[in-house]
Parts: C-alpha cells; structure tokens; sequence
C-alpha cells in the first residue's frame, strides 16, 4: 500500500475546514472499506488518488446515541454498529432496525464498521472494485455489468451504471423515516434520508448528496409509533460476511387491521435504496393476506429489468416483498 | 463433539488412540510460532510481482529502466533473469509439471497465458517502493484471444495456448498441435457387452468450476543469496525438499547450494507444494546482494497460484433389475489450466473404485485453457469426479427403487478386486464397514423434519475414496540424559503431525508421549521427506518412527548388555520402557538407562529411512440433511454424519478435525465456491468477500463415525485420512438437494442463484 498522510480532526469544523482545503483529501471512519479502496489504488478519471486521511474518530461525541420516548433515537455517525445491534434502548424500541444493525458483514468489521460509514461505503460491484476496469463511476466511458457478469448487478433503475446500494442498514432507517443532520462550511442542515441518496442519472460518480467538504455526522430516527409493525429480511449466498442478494425493511401503520400508511424499502436491487411505491399504494386501506402480498410484490416487480445473469434476484425480491408483508401482518 | 469410535479389536495401545496435547499448540495460540510472513533479516527488502493483466498475450517487449533509477529499488527482474530449463518432471507432489513449465509459470518467458502471470518483479527497501516500482515497468503486451472454456479449447479450431503442445493420444503423441495434454483410458472388460445386459441406463453430464483451496496463509518466501553462493530460503511450503530441488533446477545451481527451511505453515491442502514467488526471491536476492521477503496477497493468490480444475464429466451406468451394476462409461475433461498437469486421471481412477465392476471405459482429458496452471488440492481429481459417479449412482437407485447404501453394498469391491487401472486390493479395506456405519447411525435412523410449502427437506449420501500416497520419509532421534527424546523429521506439521509421530514413536518404545519433543528440520539437517501431502505424514512418518523407535530398542539392549556386562547370546528383553536381562531382578526403566548413556558409549541415536510400498486405501461415506428455501434459492445444511475408514486413529481429535475441514471444503465447493471470469478471462471475484468460503455459520457441528479397519502393512495398522473427506460431499449435498426439490442438478456451485433459475426457469 501506498503512503498516505493522516489527521486526526479534533472537531467537526475542523473536518471539514480540512477537507474544503485539500481537494485530496477523504474521511475516515472505521477504515474498514476506504482502506481496502486506497489499498486496491482503485482511480480513475473521476476517482482521483486520496492523500490524506481525515479521522473522525478523533471526534468528541461523534459517536454515541440517545433515546427519549418524545425525540426518538439520535446516532452519532462514527458509533460502531456492534454497539447498535446490541443497545438496549433500539433493541427494544426499533428491533427491526437492531436486526439491520446487525446485518453487515461479520462481527469483527461491525466492531469497527460505523453507522455512518455503512450508510456512505461505496458500492461492492466487482467492475468497480477491479482496478483493471476504467468503468463510468471512476470516470471511464463503459459499465462492465451490461455485457459481463452482472449476476450481483440492479434489476431496478440502471441506467448507465448498474451497481446495487449496498447498504444493509439504509433500508431499514428509510422505512424508519430517518434524517440525515449534515455538517459543512456553510454550517449544519438536517435532510430526509429519502433524499440523501442519489442514483446514476443524477451524478455517476457519486452515490450521495453530500459534497467533498460535507460530512454526516447524526442519525435521526423518529420516536416508535403505536400500531406499527416492521420486518426485515436479507438473502444472501452465505449466513455471515456477505452482501445482499436483495434485503428488504417494512414499516406499517395497522389500523383496524387495515394499512393506514407504510414505508417499504429494499437495498441490493437498485443504485440507490429502492421504495416500493407499487406495493405500498397495493397495500393501503386494505387487509394483508396471502393473496394482497403476491399481488403487491408482483405488480412491483413488472418495473424490473434484469439483465442476462440477474433475473433470478426479481424472484427473491418478489419473496422477500411478501415475507415482510406477512410478518409484519 | 458427537463422535463415535468404532475400535478395532485390540486395543492394547496406551499411547496411540488417547487426545494429548499437540506440541507447537502454546506456541501457535500465544502468536510465537514464525509464519512465512514473520521471518526478518538484518538488510531485509521487500519483493513484488508484476503480473499480467491479460488472460492470453504475447509479451513483446518489457521495459524496466525508470523502476530500475527509482531510489530504493534495488533490483528488477524478469524471465530474462532466470534460466530456461528443460522438459524434466519436476516433483510437485500429487500434480505433474514440467521444469521448463514450472518456471515459465514462475515468470512468464514469452506469453502471458493467464491474468496474474508474473511477468516481472522488484525488491525494494520498503513494499510501497515496491510498489510505486511496478508501476513504472511497462510492458508491450500483444493480446491474444483467451482460452476459457473447457468445450471450447479442445476444439480442433481453438486459439492455442502452447504452439509446440501435442496431444498424448493413449501414449502416442499427435502430430498436431492442440490445447488437449492428454488423453488416456482405463479399460476393463467389454463395456459394450456390458451395457447390452442392462435393464436400466442413467446418463448425464456434470460440471464443476474452479475453485482455491483457501488457506488462511498466503505463500510467504524470504530468499538469501549469499555471497559464497549459498541459496537459503525460508517458505511456507508442504514440501521444503521438492522446493529444494525445484528452486535448484529452475536457478541451475547444485541441490547442495539450496537450504530450505520451513517455517510454520497456515494450511496448504496441496496448494504448497509448487514454487511460486521462491525462486523469483532468490534472483531478486542474487542481484540485490540482500535478503529478499515476498508474500503474496489474497488477490494474487486467488488469480496466480494453484487452484483445482473446472470439470466436465459425462457418466453412463448400466445396471440389471436386482441392482448388479453390468457396465460404466465416462469421459472426464479437467482444466489444467495455463499448462498441463491436471489430476484428471485421478479422478477416473477413483470414480468407481468402491465397486466392483466387470466392465469400465473411462476416458479421460487434461486440457490447458488461460486459467492459472492448477495444484494439487485434497484427494486432488476425486472430489469432481465422484460427484459425477455418486450422483448418478444416487439416481439410479432411485430408478431402481432401491436404497442407496443397499445399492452400494451390493456393487462392494472387496480384497481382489480390480480398479479400473487393473490393480487390485490387496488389503482390507473399509468400504463395506463404513456403509454399515452410517446405516446404523443416528443420523440415518432419524426421520427427517417435515418439509413445508416453502422449506423443502432432502436426505443425501455419497461415498468417497483416495489411494492416499505412501512416498519416502527419514528421521532420527536422540535420547537424552532425563529419559526425553528429541525426534528430528521433515514433515512441515499442517494437520497435528508433531503429535501423531511423536504418539507412535512413544508408543514404540513404550514411554511418556511428554517424554518425546518432535522438531520439524530444514534441508540440511534430516534426510530428505516427500511433502506433507498425499495423507502420508502419519502413514509414512509413522513407519519411519517405528523403524526409529525399533533402531532406538535394539541400540539399549546393547548399552544394557554393557552395564551389566552380559555375553551376546544373553537374552535382553525390551518390553514396554523397561529393559530386562536374564538373571532374576535384572532390569532398568527407559529413563534409568537413559541416565547412564554417556557411561556406556554416549548418547543414543537412532534413525530410520523408509519408503513403503502398501499405502491404505481410504474410503468415506457421508450423509447429509439440509433445506432448501425454495424462494431465496439458499440451502441451510441441518445436519452431516461423516464416516470414514481410518485404519487406526492415532489421536482421534486430529483425525475428527482432518474430516470435518474436508467436509466443510466440499460444502463450499457444492454450494458457493466459484471463480467467476469474465469473457476476457479476468477474474472478478479475487478476494474472500467475493469468493465465498463457508464460515462456521454456515455449517452445523459435523458428526464423525471413526471406524477402524487396520491397514496390515503399518506397525499400528494406520491409513492416511486428511484428503478423503472432501471427496463425498458435492455428491451428498447435490443428492440432498435433489431429493428435496425432485429436480436433478448437476453443475456446482449450487448457488441461491442456480437454484431459483432451476425452479424458475
């Protein structure tokens, strides 16, 4: 591995004061994808070579995370997903989103792994991660996937690029309709999640809103809501330290046994973390049956276009659709 | 741990069958023992590889002067830089290769023939400088269509990898040049005849892909080429002696110019055997007048070192009403990847080897495509090839209406029957006996959980066999003063092999297994030892250290004979640790006579060579419990019984550990393991996050049956047992899956993704 410079930021405007000043320089939080990024001297046109590391675990309150029955759940960005999983406070109020806490990768990288950096990691395709493919997201004039192997690849909303989110947690906190606080030069802005994330026809390069010198540094959840009832299913090749084939988080508002409302996201589908609109229009003011979550998950996925190798992940995704719908029934 | 022992008849051993403590176990959980990557030397540089990134291309012109003026490099190399040997074989244990092959592999000469092929190297004072210096070097590549496809390449009209390749036609070579190596048969009976008498035919064709044996350990060499001409090389290797000879060969110097020293070794599974970044230190090393480490990394090791063959098989069985099996046919195709050397034979060889078959013709291909060159890995060409015969034979018993082992117990080879190569079991073997094993097991006799709409259950069983290879292995012992004895052997310890030779040598000569201290040597300092490899180390070591413990017996005798000076026709007896002479109250315990060695001679050395000819044959029979969730395509396996024929186990935790890793190697290989390249043969998934072994979650605790069949030939009737139990479970979760889903699938892995296709077409 190359040499690159590191700093410890001893605060938030420190951070981005240092990242506003050198056009090279990157965010660390656990270091356990960006180094691995910097290791494979993955560059390209518009993926220029970091020099310098900005730590924000160095940070004072960056990580940590408060509950109050009025407020809801606030996580620091930097706060360790190992932490979650566990916290007593989500664990009771949010178990949906503990179980996504716990989703990523492998108990080693979730103990150093944050929030923050989960929700920000770049995307796991293998064009991407090859050092050898100048593909459209490192500046280059071709995505791989539409004439490779493309079996891990989107079967929703490609367009020019066909990487999957490959958050575990997004999903869920987008059900949860989180926000997002940002920090940057012109001061702080608290955002939806659902409009945090930006997909390839938008800007390639990037798979968010936040600019160079901007940083997340909290996580809002709202307080739990009576009457709601949440799932969350990940499918996967092996049982631990594996990305999503598809994953799937719910929210929805039961009353009278009919859906009042609900919030239905999957991750590993689509360049961003993909709403399923269809389903939740299917859904509202009736009663979940069998039949409702077949028709729902279906008539969801007549929007997918799977390439040669990855239709098989529509099937899963229709599963997974009505798995969440009946659970949370 | 559920295990079951079924003993042999005499257990009068007190040593061998007990579960001490492995000698190198402090050393190795406190991080003390030195790994590869853990040698350093005074003046040390850092070595690194540049490797092709084209699957197939001629390399036209390489260019490494501005690497050369970067400050901190200190030499840069190329094939230019390494002899060209001839066309000799070179020892790379249950694989074959070429010298001129091995080190055109080494680095590549005039073609690149797969992504990854080194094609130049540098050693730097530090690896970033390394690294920057790689960059600089610039090579003229000329790409040439890739090779990938294993139908494709043997087309008489496929881009060839090798111009000068002909193919070995049953032993005579063509005189066209072909990406086929070879084609041999094993030919017995009449097939034709056969199959004319059979009431019911099963035919199919299987696939595998290529996949990695994964040890946790990267390849990890440290060369010093000293000033007087001495080469000495500290590796993680399998084989330091082959290395030895290898590295001498290829750099052209004498055997004598060459040490090799072994350091502790993080698995191999047969991917150690051949040298890869060795010889390419020791040139770095010559022309920097420094020590020189390279490792290579997971990625490097994943596109550049020796994985097993991709495979084609086709079977046909032919079998009567009543179950008799009349006839086989197959015809096995196995990449070897950028040159020959696959194990395809192998595999034919033991596809059919539990059963007794009057009629065979297996014919069999070893075919180069741009893929890296393949290694040796675990029973290397059975696992492939009898996940072609067990699960055709797994469906013609279905055909047939009959049990699977009841099908199999009825086609048993026993002693005098003829394998296909037409050699026949000369010796006791364990194939019925591990049938009945699992026929009597828990597992077997427990029904399975119910299946529901979308969780469907399936039971699987498979057999498995390996010859396991016997080889040559050297010792010597030294008894000291307090009663210990220091054993000196070859053997790099993978599997607890300190422990078993030490146990056996204990045995022998009827002390504590404390009292022996095993120390695995370098090149130069014991005599030489095939690999540790071919499930031989315990087999083959622990003859030597019986013939050792027997040298060591009748040495004391002597010194008895001396202190309590005895004529030589005066009967001395050695008889468990203690020595007695003829007169009433005449005796010394081991370590009273140890103390007084240096009174009677000085100390006592004892040594043996040997190179036995009788290897036990190895046979395993496994059954496996799994769910399918029929709509995320994912099989969960609930449970695995593997029983397995061991000869005599020496320390059965070991020996449990040896087949619960191959079990949980073959899972992988059925259900994950792939590498997947592109259509210009890049490999896409080069790392453990993509490449997906099994972790411990994804298995349940695997159950063994040990049954012991004493293998005559060996003083305590031991058969090797490390590479047998990743042969049966491809066949055993493919059989599984099928019986759970009603549909046959015959191409591995069977991913989510295959079986959604499958059930969703």
């Amino acid at each position: 591995m190359r040499s690159v410079k590191y700093y410890a930021a001893t605060s938030w405007g420190d951070a981005v004061a240092t990242l506003a000043k050198y056009p090279l320089a990157k965010p660390l939080a656990g270091g356990s994808d960006l180094l691995g990024w910097i290791k494979d001297d993955l560059v390209g046109p518009k993926e220029p070579r970091w020099e310098i590391l900005v730590d924000l675990r160095t940070i004072e309150g960056a990580s940590g995370y408060r509950y109050s029955q009025g407020d809801g759940l606030r996580i620091g960005a930097l706060t360790p997903l190992s932490t979650l999983e566990t916290a007593k406070e989500i664990v009771e109020n949010y178990p949906m989103l503990a179980k996504a806490f716990a989703a990523p990768a492998s108990p080693n990288i979730r103990n150093v792994g944050t929030l923050g950096g989960n929700i920000n990691q770049r995307p796991r395709c293998w064009y991407l991660r090859g050092p050898e493919f100048s593909c459209y997201k490192k500046g280059g004039d071709f995505c791989f996937a539409v004439t490779g192997m493309n079996q891990y690849h989107a079967i929703l909303d490609g367009e020019l690029c066909y990487i999957v989110h490959p958050s575990d947690t997004a999903p869920a906190l987008l059900a949860f309709d989180a926000k997002a606080k940002i920090v940057g030069p012109r001061g702080e802005k608290t955002v939806p999640l659902s409009e945090y994330f930006i997909g390839p026809r938008v800007d390639v390069t990037r798979e968010t809103i936040l600019a160079h010198d901007e940083l997340m540094t909290e996580i809002q959840v709202p307080a739990p809501q009576p009457g709601v009832k949440t799932a969350y299913f990940k499918a996967t090749n092996r049982e631990t330290y594996d990305f999503a084939i598809v994953n799937v988080a719910s929210w929805l508002k039961i009353k009278d046994n009919l859906v009042e409302d609900s919030r239905i996201y999957l991750s590993g589908v689509a360049p961003t973390p993909y709403r399923a609109t269809i389903v939740e229009q299917t859904i509202k003011g009736k009663r979940i049956d069998e039949a409702l979550a077949r028709q729902a998950a279906d008539q969801q996925m007549v929007r997918a276009r799977p390439m040669s190798d990855n239709a098989y992940k529509v099937d899963i995704a229709k599963a997974l659709i009505r798995r969440a719908l009946l659970e949370a029934n | 741990m559920v295990t079951t022992t079924r003993p042999s008849e005499k257990t009068t051993h007190k040593v061998i069958g007990t579960r001490p403590i492995r000698p190198d176990g402090v050393d190795k959980v406190t991080g003390r023992a030195i790994y590869g990557a853990d040698v350093t030397l005074p003046g040390l540089l850092i070595g690194k590889v540049l490797r092709s990134p084209f699957a197939h291309a001629r390399i036209r012109n390489i260019d490494t002067g501005a690497a050369e003026r970067l400050p901190g490099v200190r030499a840069v190399i190329t094939a230019a830089d390494l002899p060209d040997p001839d066309k000799g074989m070179a020892d790379v244990g249950e694989a074959s290769a070429t010298y001129r092959d091995l080190s055109h592999n080494v680095m590549a000469r005039d073609k690149a023939l797969y992504q990854g092929h080194a094609v130049a190297a540098v050693a730097a004072e530090s690896a970033s400088i390394a690294e920057q210096a790689l960059a600089l070097i610039t090579v003229d590549y000329e790409p040439l269509p890739p090779v990938l496809d294993l139908v494709e390449a043997m087309k008489d009209d496929a881009p060839l990898l090798h111009e000068d390749l002909r193919t070995n036609e049953l032993g005579t070579l063509s005189d066209k040049p072909s990406n086929i190596a070879a084609h041999a048969r094993f030919l017995k009976g009449d097939p034709a005849a056969g199959f004319a008498e059979a009431d019911v035919i099963v035919e199919r064709t299987y696939t595998t892909t290529m996949v990695h044996q994964g040890y946790i350990e990267p390849h990890a060499s440290t060369a010093y080429w000293n000033a007087d001409g001495k080469i000495t090389i500290w590796t993680t290797t399998q084989a330091p002696f082959a290395i030895r000879d290898n590295v001498a060969v290829l750099l052209n110097v004498p055997v004598s110019r060459v040490k090799v020293i072994p350091t502790e070794i993080g698995g191999g599974f047969g991917g150690k055997l051949p040298p890869y970044v060795e010889p390419l230190a020791a040139v770095l090393s010559r022309k920097s007048g420094a020590p020189v480490k390279m490792t290579m990394s997971r990625t490097e090791e994943l596109q550049a070192s020796g994985p097993t063959s991709g495979s084609r098989t086709h079977v046909k069985i032919g079998a009567k009403r009543d179950g008799t099996i009349v006839a086989v046919e197959a015809s096995l195709a196995y990449e070897a990847g950028a040159f020959p050397g696959s194990s395809v034979r192998f595999g034919s060889l033991c596809m059919f080897a539990p059963y007794d078959i009057p009629n065979m013709q297996l014919d069999s291909y070893d075919v180069v495509v741009n893929k890296p060159k393949v290694a040796a890995y675990r029973a290397p060409g059975s696992p492939a090839a009898m996940f072609a015969s067990e699960s055709a034979l797994d469906e013609l018993a279905e055909r047939l209406g009959m049990d699977p082992i009841e099908l199999r117990l009825k086609n048993s080879a026993k002693v005098g029957t003829r394998m296909a190569n037409n050699i026949p079991f000369q010796h006791p073997v364990g194939n019925v006996k591990v049938l009945e094993a699992i026929r009597e097991s828990d597992h077997w006799r427990s029904p399975l959980p119910e299946s529901t709409e979308t969780r469907k259950i399936g039971r699987g069983l498979a057999m498995g066999f390996w010859p396991n290879a016997p080889l040559k292995s050297s010792c010597f012992a030294t008894v000291n003063p307090d009663g210990s004895v220091t054993l000196v052997e070859g053997n790099p310890d993978i599997g607890g092999t300190r422990a078993s030779l030490a146990m056996q040598l204990a045995e022998t000569l009827g002390i504590p297994y404390e009292k022996v201290i095993p120390q695995v040597a370098d090149t130069e300092t014991v005599g030489y030892n095939d690999a540790t490899g071919g499930s031989r180390t315990t087999f083959t070591g622990g003859i030597a250290v019986y013939e050792l413990g027997q040298d060591i017996k009748q040495q004391l005798i002597e010194r008895a004979r001396i202190l309590w000076q005895l004529n030589p026709e005066d009967a001395i007896v050695y008889e468990d640790g203690t020595i007695r002479g003829p007169k009433e109250g005449q005796q010394l315990s081991f370590d009273q006579l140890a103390a007084q060695l240096f009174k009677t001679g000085g100390p006592v050395v004892g040594r043996a060579s040997v190179s036995p000819k009788h290897v036990g044959f190895a046979f395993g029979c496994h059954v496996v419990d799994l769910a399918v969730d029929i709509e995320t395509g994912k099989v969960e396996i609930l449970r695995y019984t593997a029983a397995q024929d061991v000869g005599k186990a020496v320390h059965p935790s070991y020996v449990e550990g040896q087949i619960q890793g191959g079990v949980a190697q073959g899972i992988g290989w059925a259900l994950n393991e792939e590498y997947v390249y592109d259509e210009q043969g890049r490999l896409v998934n080069a790392s453990f996050l993509d490449y997906r072994m099994p972790t411990s979650l994804d298995l349940p605790m695997i159950e063994t049956i040990l049954v012991e069949e004493p293998h005559p030939p060996h003083p305590f009737g031991v058969r090797g047992v490390g590479e047998v139990p990743i042969v049966p479970p491809l066949a055993a979760v493919a059989n599984a899956i099928s019986h759970a889903l009603g549909h046959r699938f015959t191409d591995l892995p069977i991913s989510p993704r295959r079986i959604i296709e499958t059930l969703y077409p």
